[in-house]
This record gives structure tokens, sequence and C-alpha cells, in this order.
């Protein structure tokens, strides 16, 4: 296996009127090829902004990105703004969470879908018609040819989120990033949409990066999973040693008071008291030791790194679970 | 009111300096020592600016122009606060009020509300003069107070929509917010929602657009004054204007004294208004 | 015909709702059945969960109990009051016996008010004591809700996050002890991790003020936390009703079991379970014949097409309309 995407101590401050705002403190990631990987965390954690700034989306004055950025051998960090948007139009493709916004209301689906093919592709008018129609059959959309004549107010939440599948999809991108792309999505459709992305990875080989605040969907849909909380990865391994042997307190807490289906109807949810650190007034010692009920002095002193328990199980805690440390409950 | 100021940008705080000024004058200006408005100087018919004892100048009958625009604000800026104000105020409440009971009667405002903002201002306000300071007989002239009256009430006519429209879209915009279901489920009255919890949001936007008002309601006055169906007595700035539109030649500073001054005032107006409006969307951002 | 197989006949029934019908119009001079012909009940101190997908018709039902939506026809029966006949004023006043949470938490405060006039404002509008009498009553409602009154009376409530926003509506609808609480979507405007927290809270007011909830809900997961009996929709009609555990785990619709098969499970062992159906729920406008679900039913029929199904007994107290309910 290849590295595809290797983000090597990515940060990313804003400046706002309140201070300067660290939104990615210091990400490290590889992604490899042809893999499947789930970002997840709160809002406020940095996901969204890490995966914006990990495509080059993140541009404007108040925005400062440190860090190096690889995509399939190139330090995208090092390249101008017109060579990220050459490869970023063909390298890699993303989809949002709300269809609505990311689609021209005015336009027809067909032509939507055409023009990349045509700017990008270089296709004529035949061709990308012809192309489009068998992108709509792909993204398994009835009658596609009736559909390149709708407009997207015509179309329900997950038939345009099909739509935004098929223009990502369209230059044969290696990865895609999904941004919440299921959230809006009623839970029958989300389910139909999961699944197509799923087999869409698999028959095109591209690789996924799933960004979501769901641990239900992460665990269905990817090999890797990378926790993260108040701008950092607090833990991360593969999808199915995560779930069996959580080590971050943060992440057992997050599974724990998620409402699950499995559970006994009607039992008592454990809750994680407080709330996010301050983007602005990020703490001494690790982010989550003030909601943490294993705390100890030392958590709140000295800023945990990332360690390595075994087989690519990452995690941030100088307590980790599971371990044999005594320590005594707050 | 010092941490107000400091918010204003410069030309905000010019905008505002220049209002204070013409209030200053409106409320003052019968007790400065000015020559009287009414009253020429034959001595000195068409002298132009900082001339002795005429700052800026006489018109070519000798009346002081400082001392004229003065008296003229004082007019000017009332006719404008009245209409505005009454205007305001009724158009507010009928656009607060259909938007709030919805239904063919919302439909049947807004329909209005658009006809007569389709009839240019200024035809509108014409026309009205026209109609009701007419007096069928030509020899017997109509009461100069009866005609301020009536300039007053068309430009009332011209507000109404104006602020009418307002109203009526933010009271949209907040009548279906949850806050208000759960006050009508709480048992309150409408009078009660409307006053406590629509009214104090509606404000802002009306507020803003008052100002922008202001400044519509004194070019409409001056501009119905050139017309030659404004107030005839010449106190007015419009009148002014109207009055020496002959004179242009002999003595120009008799007709751009007034203009300059008129035009200022909206501009400074409208700065405020618009300062006020982009304070409101940024604080509507935040909600 | 009549479809009360489900409906109760004890004393403590609180909420009685039959065959009510809500209608919209919408563009193009149709007419749409948001909510068509549904009955059921809520006895004192149970918590009702209403699910199903947007267009089933919930949100307008949680309003229409309310009288907030104007309902068509049918009888919306609340400790012996029929509210759908009241007069304005005695419907006033019933109506500070059921009270409303929203999805918005933002949207659900005035912006321009504090903490302190946004929850005594139900003391207010019906003179509930003197000035120190309700501020006191306040202070107790917000301790209540979990926050610390002496921080949060004078500050205006944009000062909140979504979570807090959540708290203060939950004391501003409790302060008239009010004995139903219908709550639409309560905490999916939230995050994962303040979700718990607030449906917790709705658990404890639940059992400190003796009430009963409705709790409108897209989310089964959230559902089943929260819930002891269960009533799923789609298109505007009632599909299955009954106890919780007993809908959870027997599924008798074909709707209900597709909806539950299709909530993600964060266990990545459990995968390849899945039976998701197919395509999308058809536009309300023009509803199919028959039972509604047909369209997108694996066990669909020509009977399906011609009859539409009355709901019957499936199991204890739990009611399914189907005419080939699952086994």
């Amino acid at each position: 296996m290849s590295s595809i995407l290797k983000l090597e101590n990515l940060r990313v401050r804003f400046s706002t009127h309140r201070g300067q705002l660290e939104a990615v403190r210091g990400v490290d990631l590889d992604i490899q090829a042809g893999t499947s990987i789930g970002i997840v965390g709160e809002s406020g954690s940095g996901k969204t902004v890490m995966s914006r700034a990990a495509m080059g989306l993140l541009t404007g004055s108040n925005v400062t990105r440190d860090g190096r950025i690889s995509f399939d051998g190139k330090v995208l960090s090092d390249m101008s703004r017109e060579e990220v948007r050459n490869e970023f139009g063909t390298g890699m493709a993303m989809i949002f969470q709300d269809p609505m916004t990311a689609l021209n209301p005015v336009r027809r689906i067909g032509s939507q879908l055409q023009e990349s093919l045509r700017v990008r592709l270089g296709m004529s008018r035949k061709e990308s018609r012809a192309r489009s129609i068998e992108l709509l059959t792909l993204v398994r959309i009835p009658e596609p040819k009736q559909m390149l004549r709708k407009f997207p107010s015509q179309l329900s939440g997950g038939m345009r989120q099909r739509i935004m599948i098929a223009i990502a999809i369209s230059c044969n991108p290696k990865l895609l990033f999904a941004d919440e792309p299921t959230t809006a999505l009623d839970v029958t459709v989300q389910a139909q949409i999961l699944e197509l992305l799923t087999d869409l990875r698999q028959r095109l080989n591209m690789t996924m990066v799933l960004v979501t605040h769901d641990l239900g969907v992460v665990a269905g849909n990817t090999d890797y999973v990378a926790v993260m909380y108040a701008g950092e990865i607090v833990e991360q391994a593969p999808t199915t040693e995560l779930f069996a042997n959580m080590k971050m307190p943060y992440t057992e807490a997050l599974f724990k008071s998620i409402p699950n289906i499995q559970m006994k109807a009607g039992s008592r949810l454990p809750v994680i008291e407080g709330r996010l650190p301050d983007p602005t007034d990020r703490p001494l010692g690790c982010g989550f030791a003030a909601r943490c009920s294993y705390a100890q002095e030392k958590c709140f002193a000295e800023h945990p790194e990332l360690e390595e328990a075994k087989d690519g199980h990452l995690y941030r805690c100088w307590f980790p679970l599971g371990d044999s440390i005594p320590r005594k409950v707050s | 009111m010092r941490k107000l100021w400091s918010e204003f940008n410069l030309p905000t705080k010019i905008s505002v300096t220049w209002v204070s000024i013409i209030l200053f004058l409106v409320i003052t200006g019968s007790f400065l020592p000015l020559p009287n408005p009414t009253e020429y100087d034959p001595n000195a018919s068409g002298v132009g600016l900082f001339s002795p004892g005429h700052i800026l100048g006489t018109d070519i009958n000798g009346y002081d122009l400082l001392s004229n625009v003065v008296n003229g604000a004082r007019i000017s800026i009332l006719i404008a606060l009245i209409s505005v104000g009454v205007g305001g105020l009724i158009g507010s409440a009928i656009g607060i009020g259909s938007a709030y009971i919805r239904g063919k009667l919302d439909i049947t405002v807004n329909l209005l509300f658009n006809i007569l903002l389709s009839i240019p201002n200024l035809v509108l306000g014409l026309a009205l003069v026209a109609i009701l300071a007419t007096s069928a007989d030509p020899s017997t002239p109509i009461d100069p107070n009866r005609r301020v009256f009536i300039i007053i009430f068309s430009l009332t006519v011209v507000i109404i929509p104006i602020l009418g429209r307002i109203a009526r879209g933010a009271t949209l915009s907040w009548v279906n917010r949850e806050f208000i279901v759960a006050a009508r489920s709480m048992g309150m009255k409408d009078r009660h929602i409307i006053f406590k919890h629509i009214v104090p949001n509606v404000l802002p936007a009306i507020y803003a657009v008052i100002f922008l008002a202001i400044g519509v309601v004194i070019v409409a006055e001056g501009a119905l004054s050139l017309l030659g169906v404004g107030i005839i007595d010449g106190v007015s700035w419009g009148a002014m204007i109207g009055r020496v539109a002959g004179d242009f030649t002999y003595a120009p500073q008799s007709m751009y004294v007034p203009v300059v001054v008129l035009a200022l005032t909206v501009i400074a107006f409208n700065q405020i208004g618009d300062h006020l409006r982009s304070q409101l969307d940024s604080r509507e951002g935040k909600i | 015909m009549t479809n009360h197989a489900h409906l109760r006949k004890d004393s403590d029934v609180l909420l009685r709702v039959e065959d009510l019908v809500v209608e919209f119009k919408v563009p193009g001079n149709k007419v749409v059945n948001a909510v068509s012909s549904v009955s059921f009940d809520v006895k004192e101190g149970e918590t009702l969960a209403v699910v199903g997908e947007s267009g089933c018709g919930k949100t307008t039902l949680g309003k229409a109990l309310l009288q907030i939506q104007k309902p068509k026809s049918g009888t919306v029966r609340f400790e012996g009051n029929e509210l759908t006949s009241l007069s304005k004023s005695d419907l006033r006043s019933a109506r500070t016996s059921i009270q409303m949470i929203f999805q918005d938490p933002i949207s659900s405060l005035d912006p321009r008010m504090t903490v302190r006039q946004i929850v005594d404002e139900p003391l207010w509008i019906w003179s509930k004591g003197d000035e120190n009498e309700r501020v006191e009553k306040v202070k107790t409602l917000l301790n209540n809700v979990g926050l610390d009154p002496e921080l949060v009376l004078d500050r205006m409530s944009y000062e909140f996050s979504g979570g807090q926003c959540q708290r203060i509506s939950i004391a501003r609808s409790l302060a008239l002890e009010p004995k139903m609480l219908i709550c639409d979507e309560p905490v999916s405007a939230l995050d994962v991790s303040i979700q718990a927290q607030i449906l917790n809270l709705l658990n404890d007011m639940k059992d400190r003020y003796g009430l009963t909830l409705i709790f409108i809900s897209h989310d089964l997961s959230v559902v089943k936390a929260i819930s002891t009996r269960i009533m799923v929709m789609y298109l505007g009609k009632v599909c299955e009703i009954g106890p919780t555990e007993s809908v959870y785990s027997k599924p008798a619709h074909h709707y209900t079991a597709a909806l539950i098969s299709s909530v993600p499970i964060p266990d990545p062992t459990h995968r390849a379970q899945r039976t998701p159906i197919v395509g999308e729920p058809p536009s309300p406008v023009d509803p199919p014949s028959g039972c509604r679900f047909r369209t997108r039913c694996p066990a669909a029929t020509e009977l399906c097409a011609t009859e539409e199904p009355m709901l019957r007994l499936a199991a204890d107290g739990h009611y399914v309309a189907c005419h080939h309910p699952r086994a």
C-alpha cells in the first residue's frame, strides 16, 4: 500500500476579533490508498477545518496554515494556488452536508454535470452527455435522461446528494472527501447513500475520507478511524480495533453518551459534563482533562503526545483505558 | 455615549455632526443674531459669499441667505420629521398588523403598498397636492397654513408604504420564529405578543429606514416647491430654490446655498441610515 | 369505517385524539393531507414517541394538538376538554397545561430578552405572584434545569450555546407546571455529547413534575432511550403503535423494520445485516392508494393497492396497519 494523502504537523489558525483561534493544532495523518478513514468529532473539534485545509480549500487573509500536505507524492503545501486547483480538480473531490448550497439552483442538472466534464476533461458536448448519463446510472438514479433536464429544487435531498456524488466522481478522483454526507438526510435514505458510497469506493478504487459526528456511520463504512477533540487527533486506530479497545477516555465517553438503538429501552445515558475548551484559550495540559472522569494532576499540567499502543493504535492520554496504572477516579 | 461615538466611522461622525448643527439651528434659529429673513437690505442686493453683514450673501432682492437657510431649516426639517413620524407610525402599524394577522387582509395591504410604491414619490406627492390644494375658484387663494398641512399629508402618504413594507417584511421574518409560537402556547394575548416580541425585534429595521425616509421627504418637499406646488411663502429650503429659479444668472449663490445645504443634509441622513442598517445586519447575523 | 382498535378505555388516559385531519394548501391549488385521520391516546405518565421521516406529518401533528395549526376535522380531548371546539379564551387557559419545546433552541428564545424575562414570561402572562415571588420561581426553575441562576439571569439568550438554550426553553415550559410536554425534535440540533444531557434532563423533569411527554423525532436511537410507547407514521398515517420494547424487538410493519435496520450501529462487527428499503417517500400531495407504503414495501400485493389497512392487534398492546404484517 502507498500513501495517498499525508498531513504532517498541520496547523490552521484564524485571526478573529477575539484573538488567534487555533482550529487545528498539529495533526499528523497518513492515509493509505484504497482505504477509507473516518474523522470523528463534535462541532468545534476541528474535523471540518482540517479536511478543508487538506484539500487546499482554506484561503483568505485571516487564515494561516502551517505544516506539510502531500497528495499522491506531490507536496501540496509548496504549490501555487493555480497548481493546487488543477490537482484538486481531478485528484480530489468533495461532497458536502447540504447538497442544495453546493448546486446552482438556476441551472439544470445536465449542464452542471457536463460542465466539469467539458472544462476539466476536455470532452465534446456529445461525449459529455453520454458520460453524464453513465454517471447518473452509476449513482443509481432511475431514468437518468429525464434527470438531465431537471433543476435542483425539483429533487429530494437524497437525489441531490446522488447528483453531488456523480459530479464528484466525474473526473475519476483518487480521493473523495465526504463531509457529513448524510446528516441532512432521512434515515432510510442515509442507509442508501452510505451503501452507494461504499460500493463506488470499491468499484472505482477510490480512497475515502468520511468526516462525521456519527460513530454509527463510521463503524459500518470505514477501515480506520481518527477521533478529533479540540483541534487534535486524540485517538486513531483500525475501526474494529478502536471499537473493541478504546484507549482514550474521551472516545469512550462519547461512545457511551450517544443513544444507541441496541440498548434497553428507557435506559439512562451517561453524559460528558462541561463543554469543549475555548478555542482562543486552550488549556495547558490535556484538552479533555476538565471533563474527564479519570483526570489526574498531570493531565492538567502537561500536554500528552500521541503514543502507539500496538498495530497502529494511537492515543493521546497520560492514563489510557485498559492500562494497569492505578488511578483514582475523581 | 462616548462609546457609541467611537463606533462611528468618519463619514458617520461628519454626518452626525452636520445633522446636530441643523437640529440646533431648527431649535434656536429665531433667537440667533441674524438679519430678519423677511426684510431686505436695500444696500446689498445680490452680494456674494462673505460680504460684510451677509456671510452667505444675499439674493437678487437683498434678502439675507444665511437667515433664510436657518429659517427654512425649521420648516423643511419639521415637515420631514412630522411626515416621517406620522407616516412611519401608521405604516409600521399597518405593516406589523397585516403581517401578524396574515390572510386576505395581508394580501390586500401588500397589493396596496405595491401600487403606491410603483408610483414615483414625486408624482404621487404632486398628484395629491394638485387635487387637494387647488381651489376651484382661482381668484380665492389657498390658505397657506392649509397648504402646509396638505403638503405634510401628501408626504405622509408617500412614507406610509415605504415604512409599511419594511415593517411587514421584518414582521414576517419574526412571526414564525418558535419563541412566538411558544408565547402563543403559553396563552399570551396577541396584543402582548405584538408589543413584547414583534415590535422590539422589528424596530431596529424601521429606525434604519426612517433616516433614509427623512432624506426622501426633504428632497420631495424641495422638488414640489420647484414645481410650483410647494410652500408658497418662501420659508422652506425648497421654496428658496423654487423662488430664485429665474435669478440664477444674476445671483448664483441664492441657488446654490440652499441646494448645497439641502444636499448635505440629505446625504447626512442617508449616511446615518446606512450606518444603522449595517449595524443591524451584523447584529442580526449574530442572532 | 373506524380505525380505533388501538384506543384504550382506561380512566387515566390524558389525551385522546380521534380521526385528526390537518390539511395544507400548496401552490397549484392542491391540498396536502399532512395528517390523515390519525387516532391515538396517551396515558398519564407515559412518554409517547412519534417517529417518522421528513414529510410524515409528525411536526404538524404536534402543532395540531395545541391548536396552533387548526385541524380540518377530528377531535383532540385533553383532560375532558375538547380542544378543537374551545373558545379563544378557554383555549388560552387550556393550553397552559400542554407546553411545547422546539427543535431550534436559538429561535425558541427572543434574542432581545434576558434569561430572567424569558423564563418569567409565562408567570407574567398569568400573573402568578408578585415580582419577588416570580423571581424566586424563575431561580428555582433555572436551578432545576441545571443552570446557575446567579450566572445566567441577566444574560441575553444569544450568549448561550444550543444545549443551554434548550435548558432555558425547558425551564420556561415548566413555569406553568403543565401536565403534558410536547417535544418536537428537541435534541436533533444539538451536538452528540449534549443530546444525552438534554434527554436525561427531560427524564428528570418528567419525574419531578409528573409530566406526560409526547416526543417527536426522526432518530430511532434517541427515541429508544426516552419513550415508553412509540407510534410510527408514514405520509400522514399511523403504521404501527405499541410499547417501545415490543416495537423495536418485533416490528410488525415493514416500514418500521426498514427504519430500525437503517440506523447505523456503532459496532463494526455488526455490518452487512441491513435490509434497506428502496426509493424515497412519494409526494404527500398525491399519496399512493390503499396502503401508502406499498410503493416501497417488499411484501406489497394487489390488496395493498386497493384497500387501506386498518390497525389490528399484533402483540399485547401492539397494533399494526398492514395486510401482511411481519411474523
